[in-house]
């Protein structure tokens, strides 16, 4: 079995919104193989810190490292590596479900992505919904459609930021068990969770933000 | 048996009866929605125009120039008595007049034309009332906005052709009719929820517009010869007006009768576009009200065939661009249309301006293409999944609209020649050279505007007789519009097109630069905090040497 090496490592982070800290001295290392799950109340500052985590957000001190690098959200290196659901995620209108798929794997090098790509689609359901525009897709079918981008393209690092959400209990089963998966293969999960079953099905250590629940 | 079926046999009290109800009327409805609404204002209209006083005399002097402009190029240009002059000023009225109903219908399928607030369809079109009289006034006011809007297009395409005041009479009238037609027979499909004859009349009337142009450009280039002399312009556009009028007259009877009968949801559809799109402009992000328009038709159109794609890498998303581009064709057809700009610009003996005038219009025309771009521009999410920096995948999703302006370049570098005796001779090198630096003015504009963000209204405000204003308001307004005058100011100022490429290819190295700058920016703020550490650790070891001293 190959040693454990670390993917992800976040040292002495700072958030704060004017006077309102959101998490301070924050440290983390997250090694292959691991899946941590951050929970914590709304507002707790799960998705901030995931946010910083990918870059999206800049912490007010402290540094975050992918694979030994320091972490660039503009680095093509970084995005290589590190697959991101967070809230931010868009859609071109014009191109239907199944291209946006094909598009990705295309894009990360994958160059006879068909049997991937509808494997994909099978598994989040959008099958059906293949030629539809992503306008026309309800909620929850958006977020397979997201969770399915994450699942067709390379990845080391899985970043995702409440992945159950609007998915129904079939969609939450399914993710545990694809999650589980992903992580038994190797790969490093963060993931914040409001999701009981599903933090406890992955997860291998289970951080959690902001003051205890009482 | 389930618990569902039990509840279902369970005894039920009888619904409440309330004896024999009349309804309200519509307008006792709307004098009471008008009343509350006057209850709750808290300035009168004057009230209101004293405190926007800034913006109507702003207004009203931006009016005045773009009539003393109109004005003045009327007066230029109806100077010009050749051939080319006398049938671009024939011809180009019959453009503004078939543009205009395209305009017209293709607005009117997107918004309705007749519409309603998501409030007004929760609480009036419930009601036992009468959807004709409730909504009647929506229908006028539909008519009149297209009659007022044809008018000014008419009266402003036609004078600028340098035709005479009755001539812009005439094609003012015309168009306004024509366009207030459409909306009218927009509406009575409405009516009937069937929009098939409207987008065929749209597409139709389109393609009409653009042969009225390339007939322009034909003349112009003395490929087709015309001789319009005499009164045949004007006589049209009084057939035009006879057959408008018919048109609208007969199209306003129907959908007023079909209002009885029309479908809520499309009614609140058009609302809600309204809203958002209203939304959109109070903040003055019009990028944004153009996305919404785009999610809206993309909704419209729901589901395509799926096509797997090709090459690898940054391959695949110029691939993607050029397959969406192919299956959404119409903004090549904006493109084309543009193309008779210059064209007409020099066969009016405007050839001095030509750059100016076609820079802009394919400033606008460009935008429609850019679509990958502006997704990617607008939320970083989807670069995120792309293992490429910004900087290549913005310039992959930009090398197909570029490679359509390089076929405008050459299709418009004739009309820089000045093949006309009419206008200024060139040489084939500074023809190309003018029109290389007007595409690239256009491109580059374009893609300025389409990198726009919203407006931050969190940033810190400017202080104006107005009141505050966040920075990126107003310049939001001015995006695009300004690279196309700055690039084409050389020529303009009639010094050699070799100084407006240096300034496009300056700006498109700090277009480029910007689109990269976030990158910049984390690299600044990680050398910055360095700097911090260096200068926490540096102040620490002085504190330390200090103490030793002591």
């Amino acid at each position: 079995m190959a040693k454990r090496t670390t993917i992800l490592k976040a040292s002495g982070l700072r958030r704060a919104f004017g006077s309102n800290t959101i998490f301070d001295k924050f440290n983390l290392e997250v090694r292959t193989g691991e899946a941590i799950a951050l929970t914590g109340r709304n507002g707790a500052g799960k998705s901030t810190l995931l946010r910083c985590l990918v870059g999206a957000d800049r912490p007010d001190d402290g540094t975050v490292e992918v694979c030994g690098n320091p972490m660039r959200e503009t680095s093509a290196e970084i995005r290589r590596d590190v697959a991101t659901v967070i809230d931010d995620l868009d859609f071109f209108p014009d191109l239907s479900v199944v291209e946006h798929l094909d598009l990705l794997a295309r894009a990360h090098g994958i160059s006879e992505p068909d049997e991937l790509v509808d494997e994909v689609l099978e598994e989040v359901q959008l099958v059906a919904q293949s030629g539809q525009l992503p306008g026309t897709l309800s909620s929850g079918q958006r977020r397979r459609l997201a969770l399915a981008t994450a699942f067709v393209r390379p990845r080391k690092l899985l970043i995702l930021d409440e992945p159950e959400q609007r998915l129904d209990t079939e969609g939450v089963t399914w993710l545990s068990g694809r999650l589980r998966s992903e992580r038994q293969s190797g790969l490093a999960i963060v993931f914040a969770s409001h999701e009981p079953a599903l933090v406890e099905r992955v997860a291998t250590r289970v951080v959690e933000l902001g003051a205890p629940r009482g | 048996m389930s618990s569902i079926e039990a509840s279902e046999d369970a005894p039920v009290p009888e619904p409440r009866t309330y004896g024999h109800l009349v309804p309200a009327t519509p307008r006792e409805l709307k004098g009471m929605i008008r009343d509350w609404r006057r209850g709750r204002a808290t300035k009168n209209l004057v009230e209101a125009i004293q405190d926007a006083y800034v913006v109507v005399i702003g207004a009203l002097m931006i009016g005045a120039m773009i009539i003393n402009v109109i004005l003045n190029a009327q007066r230029f240009v109806a100077s010009c008595t050749s051939v080319s002059c006398l049938s671009a000023r024939t011809v180009l009225p019959w453009a503004a007049f078939a543009g205009a109903v395209a305009v017209a219908l293709s607005v009117s399928r997107l918004f309705g034309p007749v519409l309603a607030s998501a409030a007004e369809g929760f609480w009036l079109l419930d009601a036992p009332i009468s959807r004709a009289k409730l909504l009647g006034l929506r229908l006028v006011a539909a008519v009149l906005a297209a009659l007022a809007g044809g008018a000014v297009i008419g009266a402003v395409v036609s004078a600028l052709t340098g035709s005479g005041s009755t001539e812009v009479l005439i094609w003012s009238a015309a168009t306004a009719l024509s366009a207030a037609a459409a909306v009218a027979f927009a509406a009575a499909q409405q009516g009937i929820d069937r929009h098939l004859l409207s987008r065929i009349f749209t597409y139709l009337f389109g393609l009409l517009a653009v042969a009225a142009l390339m007939l322009v450009v034909g003349v112009a280039a003395n490929w087709i010869r015309l001789d319009f002399a005499g009164e045949l312009g004007s006589q049209l556009g009084l057939i035009m007006i006879g057959f408008s009028g018919a048109v609208l007259v007969a199209s306003f009877v129907l959908a007023r009768l079909r209002l009885r009968q029309i479908h809520r949801a499309r009614l609140l559809s058009g609302g809600a576009l309204v809203s958002g799109l209203s939304g959109a402009f109070f903040a003055l992000d019009i990028g944004l009200a153009r996305d919404i328009v785009v999610a809206r038709r993309a909704i419209e159109i729901g589901q395509v065939n799926p096509v797997r794609g090709r090459g690898l890498g940054l391959g695949a998303i110029i691939w993607r661009e050029w397959q969406r581009l192919r299956r959404f064709p119409q903004p090549l057809l904006l493109v084309a249309g543009t193309i008779v700009v210059p064209y007409a610009a020099d066969a009016l003996g405007m050839g001095s301006l030509s750059s100016v005038f076609a820079a802009l219009a394919l400033f606008g025309a460009t935008i429609p293409l850019l679509g990958g771009l502006r997704v990617l521009t607008r939320s970083k999410g989807l670069v995120r999944c792309l293992p490429f920096s910004v900087a290549q995948i913005k310039l992959a999703s930009i090398a197909i609209p570029a490679t359509v302006v390089v076929i405008w370049t050459i299709s418009v570098a004739p009309a820089f020649a000045g093949f006309r005796g009419t206008t200024v001779q060139r040489s084939l090198s500074e023809a190309v050279l003018m029109a290389t630096a007007t595409g690239s003015a256009g491109l580059l504009a374009a893609i300025r505007w389409t990198q726009a963000k919203g407006v931050d209204f969190g940033a810190p405000m400017i202080a104006t007789q107005a009141g505050a204003f966040p920075p990126g308001l107003l310049t939001n307004l001015f995006r695009g519009f300004d690279v196309a005058l700055l690039v084409t100011a050389p020529i303009l100022l009639g010094v050699s097109p070799f100084w407006s490429l240096v300034l496009a290819a300056i700006v498109a190295a700090i277009l480029l630069n910007s689109m990269d700058a976030e990158s910049m920016r984390a690299r600044q703020a990680e050398q910055q905090k360095m700097l911090q550490e260096q200068r926490k650790q540096r102040e620490a070891a002085k504190a330390a040497s200090q103490q030793r001293k002591r």
